[in-house]
């Protein structure tokens, strides 16, 4: 027997407020959750409407929503992934918040805490709610029962700090990320939240059955009347909706998906947005991290992730999803009130290297590369794209089958002499050159040097006699013609030569081949050298020189998921460095996206402030594993710094062990890289 | 206004050279063929001329055997509206004025406001058919355009002249213009562009006279015999100085 | 039907200089084949043209002057040498391929069933006393081709530039006739407009003949004036690499690169240049590469035509004298 406590029974059936003048001798801790008084009907005919009123308030507003995503083009290519790693994904993305609490681990845990804290007091609410009808299933005596009371107060707490440090946070601390414009309805939400949780945890302080009571369970059931109709007015619909999007997430990563039918250009106007894209452009929760890493918005231009998807949503809310408004605005003139104008303009979306930051971290299931690239196709396919060095790239894939408008005998005078042997089928490898690695003076280099290192150990290769660019920077640019083109030359011309298995030192080239030729047939299977020398790199000499910091590249690390293989060979040729930002939060060097062959940059340029990075951490080497990384620090590391370090790619760092070990090779390639 | 640009399909540029047996010509086995590039830049001037009217039709003709095809779609794709193929197979036994009757005989029919073409063709680049063209359908024209502008009475042109002169030139139309190279800014073919060519009309014609003999004829094709090699030059600053100026000015001729 | 027919062009009053080479080269023709050669202009009056053209050895020189030929038409001048022609009958007429010859040589062929064999670069004799043989380029200079007269009819040649040398022209004797051609307005049907030069604020690096580009190998700003120097002397551009615009040390406009200009001039002398494919590709169509880098495994080397490796501190000024000293001597 708890004391304190009268029989609920003996009490008069009241009006509550006229009891709160009362003296209430016993307001001692009851030990347990006070609840009302039982409830006269009235009261319980008032929860009724009251709860009509606030469900229906709810869906007034959320059933449009769902009905615009419903009334989406639906996507005959959606393949969600195997039902075993999507509940994995929402086991770990959703239930255990790993992707907030990753990258900003403060505020990320916070908000986890006020996630379980939710989650934890779905018995309570059901059990507030169903007391109001008399029928409350939770006993607050029963031993289940006030466990269970505990332990929602315990959290309770916890989600009432959190949620006040959040306040801070956004009101008073005010970080970049989250926006310039104050966040009123955040404010009104974190309020009612802490109200919630004030109202649950004081309840363990007044009196059972008392007027107290009966007033902290009337200001928990209105708080949450008024939350319920809230969610879908603001961008706390991600409740409802963020679990689902996290689990229906197309699989793949920044996979672009194949075009259907004759009528599908990309992303032109609204009617073209799927289901999936209205899905995600609705859960998205502001968060910001998407362009907090973002390389163009961190560095003075306009594309910022974030507003993309905002704007798709302001679209769809504006125009509906059968709509042939264009999605793209030609307007760069920034107006308060209609950021779309700017944000989701063809400027902005030209400026995106497809590093795929965005996409990676996006707590809520958010697959940015694809809608970027989709509306880049909307722009490239039909022609409305009129950029002088986009329409010179594709000239030059068109003409001379490279992206550098190159003639096709400077490639063949580079092989005769390399003296590479040419694949005939009976060697184990194809050496897969790529634009860089058949033109570029510094690519050419870092083949030279991988062909050593394949010869040191021993390994058949060969050259294909013709090759062709694999179509990336079209790709990426949303060319769809010449990207086809290139992948079914590419494709017939591999089969041709009966090739098995092809190593490369392009990631660009290897994902190129091995994921986006999947869209005209398939490909021999393909490596990056770096996954080859790690292999075999017991083979391989050690040399142990120089302070090496390594730069993950974006379609190696994020993309492939390769972080540890370029490492291993690092190792082997000098002490490893890491960068501030390594391994998935790796920084561009801002070539991607067909970005290497476009114009002017605005704003600052992304390869000198990642090269400032990389120098800042005082290595005395920059290793690069991708030959467009290679090109950018080129230029950015002597722009950067007085004494720039060596720039060596981690084919160069091997084969140079090779010459230290065989004194009568080639002396080290030249520092930095004078132009 | 109703264009006509007249389009020649070439061996593409990076196009190995091995000489036929019969050393007349190269040989074709191994050649991909694509768009004489002047001509691209004549069509890019008429679909130019038709947007800035708003209204108009391009018209592409080629002649040749039906691999010109190819070509002629991708010209629809680009945004020609009609494309007439002059069936031709023995196009190399006939010269210029040869090539240019068959070509005043098809574009006759279209009583066209303007015919234009590039101003050579990357392969033989004799940059006469055009002229000729003009002669034979006995109509005015001007060469190594620049600009074009419908006027009341016709045309006004941008004519460019060597070293940097330039001229205007006014004439009625019907008319023929060969264009020069890198006044427009090519556009490139988009995937919307191809769907559409598909519907797009491509008509074929027989070449309407038969090859006569012709007036001149190429006998002999062989490869020059200095191939491009980097001469270095080695000396003391003077010594290096003087060889210098001597290429220059006998080789080079900039001197 | 004989006899070599070389036709001379001017603009203005004054000669187009290349017209002297195509007369060397007519009178070399005519020697080789025994034939006279004789000259003509058209003008509305060749008074002032005369002296030059009367010293050198020509069987006749015909002024062909209406004042209907005041300006160039093609209308105008094909008319006039048709009749020309028909009057003189030669065997061979010789043009200098200029944009002028271009735009109605071609027209006046056809008037005598004829094809114009344009842009030669060479000829000889046949063995077997046919007509000679024409060499031109094919396939942008890549090879070489013989062309024929198969027919009868005038031969009608255009004579690349650069291929004869006026220095050979022999000099003697050339009595002057007048021809006027019948001309009437209503056959002239384009009106031609005065010639102008276009005045553009920002450097079209496109249309330059001579450029003289600069690379990191210059080290300062300071250094500069060695290659404006050099640019100056040869009458040429002045462009430059990436780094160099990047550094403010010459406006961004005269950048030559994937990121600049694309350009394709007679001459391009890369100075301290290493040759980085951003910069390749924008210069790879000149017609020749000069380079100098004191790196002799520069990628330059490998699209240049002629190569120096040394040093540009001491090569540039030598090579800026040698220039002016040829230049002020001829």
């Amino acid at each position: 027997m708890i004391a304190g406590r009268l029989p609920s029974t003996a009490l008069p059936h009241t009006f509550p407020g006229i009891a709160l003048f009362s003296s209430n001798s016993d307001r001692v801790f009851s030990g347990s959750l006070a609840e009302p008084a039982a409830f006269a009907p009235l009261d319980s005919i008032l929860l009724a409407v009251g709860i009509l009123l606030s469900a229906g308030l709810f869906f007034w507003r959320f059933a449009p929503i769902l009905r615009t995503i419903l009334r989406s083009k639906k996507d005959p290519n959606y393949k969600s992934s195997t039902i075993g790693k999507r509940v994995w994904t929402f086991l770990s993305e959703v239930l255990c918040q790993s992707k907030v609490i990753r990258q900003r681990p403060l505020p990320g845990l916070a908000h986890a805490f006020v996630f379980w804290g939710f989650l934890a007091f779905a018995l309570v609410s059901l059990n507030h709610v169903a007391l109001g009808f008399g029928h409350g299933f939770l006993s607050t005596t029963g031993v289940a029962g006030r466990f269970y009371f505990f332990f929602a107060a315990a959290w309770a707490m916890l989600v009432a700090i959190s949620i006040t440090g959040l306040f801070i946070r956004r009101f008073f601390v005010r970080p970049l990320w989250l926006g310039e414009k104050l966040s009123y309805e955040s404010g009104v939400i974190a309020l009612l939240i802490f109200l919630l949780m004030v109202s649950y945890l004081a309840a363990f302080l007044v009196q059972d059955g008392g007027t107290a009571a009966r007033l902290l369970w009337w200001t928990h059931t209105l708080t949450l009347l008024i939350f319920l109709p809230l969610i879908p007015h603001t961008k706390h619909l991600h409740l409802v909706l963020s679990p689902v999007t996290v689990f229906l997430k197309k699989p793949g990563f920044a996979q672009i998906p194949p075009l259907t039918g004759d009528e599908d250009f990309g992303l032109v106007a609204g009617k073209d947005l799927t289901q999936l894209t209205s899905l995600q452009t609705y859960s998205c929760v502001e968060c910001g991290r998407c362009t907090e890493h973002c390389p163009a918005a961190t560095t003075g231009k306009i594309l910022n992730p974030k507003e993309i998807i905002l704007g798709l949503r302001t679209y769809l809310n504006k125009f509906g999803p059968h709509s042939d408004v264009p999605l793209l605005t030609e307007s760069r003139i920034a107006s308060p009130d209609n950021p779309p104008a700017k944000y989701l303009s063809m400027e902005a979306a030209f400026e995106c290297t497809t590093c795929g930051s965005c996409e990676f971290q996006c707590p809520v299931g958010i697959q940015h590369v694809p809608v970027l690239v989709g509306l880049r196709r909307g722009a490239t396919n039909t022609g409305a794209w009129e950029d002088d060095y986009g329409t010179k790239l594709f000239l030059a894939l068109e003409k001379n089958g490279n992206a550098l408008g190159l003639s096709a005998l400077e490639r063949d005078k580079f092989i005769q002499k390399q003296a590479f042997p040419i694949f005939d089928g009976t060697q184990e490898y194809c050496l897969w050159l790529g634009c860089m690695g058949s033109y570029d003076p510094k690519g050419r280099e870092i083949i030279a040097d991988f062909a050593r290192v394949m010869q040191h150990l021993g390994t058949s290769f060969g050259v294909l006699k013709k090759e062709k660019c694999t179509g990336d920077p079209a790709r990426r640019l949303g060319n769809d013609l010449v990207f086809q083109n290139l992948a079914e030359t590419g494709l017939k011309s591999f089969e041709a030569a009966k090739v098995k298995k092809i190593v490369t030192i392009c990631p660009h080239c290897v994902r190129t081949i091995a994921t986006d030729w999947r869209e005209f047939g398939i490909a021999p299977e393909i490596e990056h050298h770096s996954e080859f020398m790690a292999r075999h790199r017991d083979r391989l000499p050690r040399q142990n020189c120089e302070s090496i910091v390594y730069h993950d590249p974006c379609y190696l690390g994020r993309y492939r998921d390769v972080y540890e293989e370029p490492r291993s060979v690092v190792k082997q040729a000098g002490t490893l460095v890491e960068a501030p930002r390594s391994h998935e939060r790796s920084f561009c060097c801002g070539a991607g996206g067909g970005l290497a062959f476009l114009g002017e940059e605005k704003g600052e340029r992304v390869s000198h402030v990642r090269a400032r990075e990389l120098a800042g951490t005082g290595a005395e080497v920059v290793g690069t594993a991708c030959p467009f990384c290679n090109t950018m620090f080129r230029d950015a590391l002597p722009a950067v710094s007085e004494h720039p370090p060596q720039l060596l790619d981690i084919a160069q760092l091997t084969a140079r062990a090779l010459s230290a070990s065989q004194p009568e090779a080639n002396p080290p390639p030249e520092p930095g890289g004078a132009q | 206004m109703k264009i006509v640009v007249a389009i020649k399909q070439v061996p593409e540029r990076d196009a190995p050279l091995r000489i036929a047996a019969n050393g007349r010509w190269i040989e074709e086995g191994d050649l991909t063929y694509t768009i004489n590039e002047p001509d691209a830049y004549a069509l890019e001037e008429a679909l130019q001329l038709r947007e800035k009217q708003g209204a108009g039709e391009v018209i592409v003709v080629s002649a040749g055997p039906e691999r010109v095809q190819s070509t002629l779609r991708e010209a629809l794709a680009k945004g020609a509206d009609r494309a007439i193929h002059i069936e031709c197979d023995d196009l190399d036994s006939r010269d210029t004025l040869g090539v240019a009757r068959i070509l005043a005989e098809a574009i006759k029919t279209e009583s066209p406001d303007l015919i234009l073409t590039g101003l050579q063709s990357d392969d033989l680049g004799l940059g006469q058919t055009g002229v000729v063209l003009a002669e034979l359908l006995g109509i005015p024209h001007a060469t190594i355009i620049m600009q074009i502008e419908p006027t009341t009475g016709g045309l006004k042109v941008k004519r460019e002249l060597e070293d940097g002169w330039f001229q205007h030139v006014e004439m009625p139309v019907p008319a023929l213009l060969t264009i020069q190279s890198g006044g427009n800014k090519l556009r490139y073919a988009t995937l919307m562009g191809i769907k559409k060519a598909k519907t797009k009309e491509l008509k074929t014609v027989p070449a309407a006279a038969a090859a006569v003999s012709p007036a001149v004829s190429l006998e002999h094709v062989y490869l020059p015999e200095k191939q491009k090699k980097t001469e270095m030059l080695a000396g003391s600053p003077q010594e290096i100085a003087a060889k210098i100026v001597e290429k220059l000015k006998f080789e080079v001729r900039v001197i | 039907m004989s006899g070599v027919l070389v036709v001379v062009e001017q603009r203005g009053g004054a000669w187009n200089r290349m017209s002297f080479e195509t007369v060397a080269a007519g009178q070399q023709l005519a020697a080789k084949l025994g034939l006279e050669c004789s000259a003509a202009v058209l003008a509305l009056s060749a008074a002032s043209l005369l002296p030059e053209l009367s010293t050198k050895k020509l069987h006749k020189f015909f002024a062909v002057e209406h004042e209907l030929l005041a300006q160039y038409t093609a209308d105008g001048y094909v008319a006039s040498l048709e009749q020309l022609i028909r009057s003189e009958q030669p065997a061979f007429v010789l043009f200098p391929h200029t944009y002028q010859v271009r735009d109605y040589a071609p027209a006046l062929a056809t008037r005598f069933q004829q094809v114009l064999i344009s842009d030669v670069i060479a000829f000889r004799a046949s063995g077997d006393s046919g007509s000679p043989i024409f060499v031109r380029q094919l396939m942008q200079g890549k090879l070489n081709a013989d062309y024929r007269q198969t027919g009868p009819g005038p031969c009608f040649v255009s004579i690349q530039a650069g291929t004869f040398r006026a220095d050979t022209l022999e000099n003697g004797n050339a009595p002057t006739e007048t021809f006027t051609p019948q001309l009437s307005a209503d056959q002239i049907r384009t009106k031609p407009g005065e010639p102008f030069r276009e005045s553009s604020q920002t450097v079209d690096l496109s249309a330059a003949s001579v450029i003289v580009s600069v690379g990191r190998g210059i080290g300062e700003q300071d250094n500069l004036p060695l290659v404006e120097e050099l640019a100056e002397v040869l009458g040429a551009e002045l462009a430059a690499s990436r780094p160099i615009c990047d550094n403010g040390w010459l406006p961004m406009d005269r950048q030559v690169g994937s990121s600049g200009q694309t350009v394709s001039p007679k001459l391009y002398v890369a100075v301290g240049i290493s040759g980085a494919i951003q910069h390749l590709v924008g210069m790879k169509g000149s017609k020749a590469v000069l380079a100098i880098n004191k790196d002799e495994n520069a990628p330059i080397f490998e699209i240049a035509d002629y190569g120096v490796v040394g040093d540009l501190f001491e090569i540039v000024p030598e090579l800026t004298r040698a220039v002016r000293a040829t230049k002020a001597s001829s």
